[in-house]
């Protein structure tokens, strides 16, 4: 490791080792963004088929027999 | 676990530490932000323009004002800046300057000679003096046409960059035969990484140009094939976007932990992110060709898969980087489930710029995916909501984390404190708001299929129908949130000019940066076998690309079925373009 890496932060109160770090914080953080991807894919479906134009999907499914 | 050898240096900036370098960074620093004051300003004009708020350029000079716009940010100001922070990084990391500070200048000024080349064929649009043209757009693919010295100019600029890169490279072989049992360190590592996938994107520009366009333009072949040309750009294209990236998530990964306090998460996993990119980067691009006739579904559903693959590292890096702040927030005091957030330095305007980038970044996510993805594609496919995105991504991801990192560096590489912070702090703010209306604006306006590259999206007999408000409130918030991101710039200059006349200081910050929870002695030697990951990344561009290009070479010719250039600003005529709109429009 290189010696120029940061060795202490003025502000720090107190030292957490790797340990003893538990990141449930980013954990919750990371939970609430997934649950806005998923929250803006259902609303793309709705602007993407409520349409009714042409799409992909759609195009796939008559090739494949399915619609 | 954690390294606590206290360097002899610790407590000098990097311009005490290198000198030398410290000049040639500074240098690189100052070209970049020329580059950024000019194309910031032009896309005011643009903005403006678009939303027919204020008019006065003539609408066929838009395209040279879009060319230098998207030419000046997106290659000229990201890569002068990379180029600065990769030799801060490579330097600092490992202890030692470069091998020949000569042979970093020769770089260094190639590549300004490039820039000025391209800056001055574009000018050539709309200055009547200068006998040349260049209003082929930041995708410089047939069949728009350049002058010749448009293309030879990019090559410099190009050919500049690989030296850069083999001049870490040298530094860092120097170093290894010093230190031959230590791992990379992590900066070095990411700069190293970044260099490789950069030499094989480009490869498929520098054979675009010198095979095929230039040749073209200088009239020694009649015609090329319009869409190799544009394969071959994209096959860069996509990989330039990580090229600006990566400098982003290394001060992410590298400053944010010792901004915030803490240390980083995780070194092995930066270099799993890392050594991602270096294989994923490239055989991509054809995701930008979704709606290109004459390229097969399949290829096209490869490079979907490839390009779901790469959300990967930008996942892993949200976990990594978020993990890191709040790892400083709790040493700083901070407590519960969500309340550490507020034991963060919001008041610096390093950490809290680059905090907002990465928030920002965040949301061009989704919209990232929503492009990725082969049939949503095709309906934000060249609209607005691309440009929309990639104001996100390059214009804020990038731009802010750049602009964040240059309140540290330029005193860093100057020894002068910083000219204000509190300025510094309301800029990176008003840059975020102005991002957040033009943005937003811009992806709605893409919904509802307003087209993008277009001086006057306003149709005769044909209204735009958004589903929620109204095309002049779409506009008033692009103009708005344009105006608002110019004066963010020029709070930004104006900060870094009075920066420059202060006195020396003595009280600045150490040239340091973040240490590790989990340092590389917790990972396996092979993330560091940098000729693996090349090899695996060759062979997947060789999977992704051969047959596409063979069959388009195959259908179309290498220099394809007789296609003549033009030049767009000089011979269209706008009453012919507004007659075809006309036709196509119901």
């Amino acid at each position: 490791m290189a010696s120029a890496t940061e060795q202490r932060e003025t502000d720090q109160v107190r030292e957490i080792g790797h340990e003893e770090y538990d990141p449930v914080g980013t954990a919750i953080l990371i939970g609430i963004y997934f649950l806005i991807l998923v929250l803006l894919w259902l609303f793309m479906y709705f602007v993407e088929f409520l349409g009714n134009g042409p799409t992909v999907v759609g195009a796939l499914l008559t090739v494949v027999g399915l619609a | 676990m954690e390294v606590t050898r206290m360097s002899s240096t610790a407590s000098r900036t990097y311009l005490d530490q290198f000198p030398a370098e410290a000049k040639v960074i500074k240098a690189a620093f100052w070209s970049s932000f020329m580059a950024l004051a000019i194309g910031g300003l032009l896309g005011l004009v643009q903005a403006l323009h678009r939303t027919d708020v204020l008019r006065f350029i003539d609408s066929a000079d838009y395209y040279t004002v879009l060319t230098a716009h998207g030419i000046l940010l997106a290659i000229t100001f990201t890569i002068f800046f990379l180029v600065g922070i990769f030799t801060w990084a490579v330097t600092t990391s490992l202890d030692r300057g470069v091998v020949d500070i000569r042979f970093t200048w020769a770089w260094y000024i190639m590549m300004v000679v490039g820039t000025i080349l391209v800056g001055v064929s574009i000018l050539g649009g709309v200055v009547d003096a200068i006998p040349m043209y260049a209003d082929v757009l930041f995708t410089f693919y047939a069949p728009l046409q350049a002058h010749p010295a448009f293309y030879v100019g990019l090559v410099l600029f190009v050919v500049g960059s690989w030296l850069a890169g083999a001049d870490w490279f040298r530094t860092w072989w120097a170093w290894r035969k010093e230190n031959p049992d230590e791992r990379i360190p992590l900066p070095t590592f990411m700069a190293l990484t970044t260099t490789l996938f950069w030499y094989l994107c480009t490869l498929g520009v520098a054979l675009s140009i010198l095979v095929f366009l230039l040749p073209w333009s200088l009239g020694i072949v009649d015609s090329v094939n319009p869409l190799l040309t544009r394969t071959l750009f994209w096959y860069f294209g996509h990989a330039v976007v990580y090229f600006w990236l990566m400098p982003a998530y290394m001060m992410w990964y590298i400053m944010l932990p010792k901004l915030s306090g803490g240390k980083l998460f995780s070194d092995p996993l930066a270099r799993v992110v890392f050594v991602l990119f270096l294989l994923l980067s490239t055989p991509v691009g054809i995701h930008h060709q979704y709606l290109d006739p004459g390229i097969a579904e399949g290829y096209k559903f490869i490079a979907m898969t490839n390009t779901m693959f790469l959300l990967l590292p930008s996942l892993l890096t949200a976990f990594t980087v978020v993990a890191s702040m709040e790892h400083g927030a709790r040493q700083r005091g901070g407590t519960g489930y969500l309340g550490w957030l507020k034991a963060l330095p919001w008041r610096d305007p390093v950490f809290t710029g680059m905090a907002l980038a990465g928030l920002m970044f965040a949301a061009a996510g989704f919209s990232g995916m929503i492009n990725a993805g082969m049939n949503i594609n095709y309906l934000v496919h060249n609209s607005w909501w691309v440009v929309g995105h990639f104001h996100l991504t390059v214009g804020t991801a990038v731009a802010l984390t750049f602009m964040a990192a240059a309140y540290w560096f330029i005193p860093q590489v100057t020894g002068k404190e910083l000219w204000s912070r509190q300025l510094a702090l309301g800029q990176v703010l008003v840059w975020f708001v102005g991002m957040t209306f033009m943005s937003n604006a811009m992806h709605r306006a893409g919904l509802f299929g307003m087209p993008r590259r277009t001086a006057e999206p306003q149709y005769q007999g044909f209204n735009f129908d958004p589903a929620v408000g109204t095309v002049g409130e779409i506009n008033a918030q692009v103009a708005l949130g344009a105006v608002l991101l110019t004066v963010a710039l020029a709070m930004f200059l104006l900060n870094m000019v009075l920066t420059s006349f202060n006195d020396d200081s003595d009280s600045l910050p150490a040239n340091t940066y973040a240490g590790t929870l989990s340092g590389p002695e917790d990972s396996p030697a092979v993330l560091d076998n940098l000729k693996l990951w090349t090899a695996i990344a060759v062979v997947l561009v060789i999977v992704g690309y051969t047959l596409p290009l063979a069959s388009i070479v195959e259908s179309g010719g290498l220099f394809g079925p007789d296609i003549g250039g033009f030049q767009l600003a000089i011979e269209t005529d706008p009453a012919l373009v507004l007659e075809s709109v006309r036709e196509v429009m119901p």
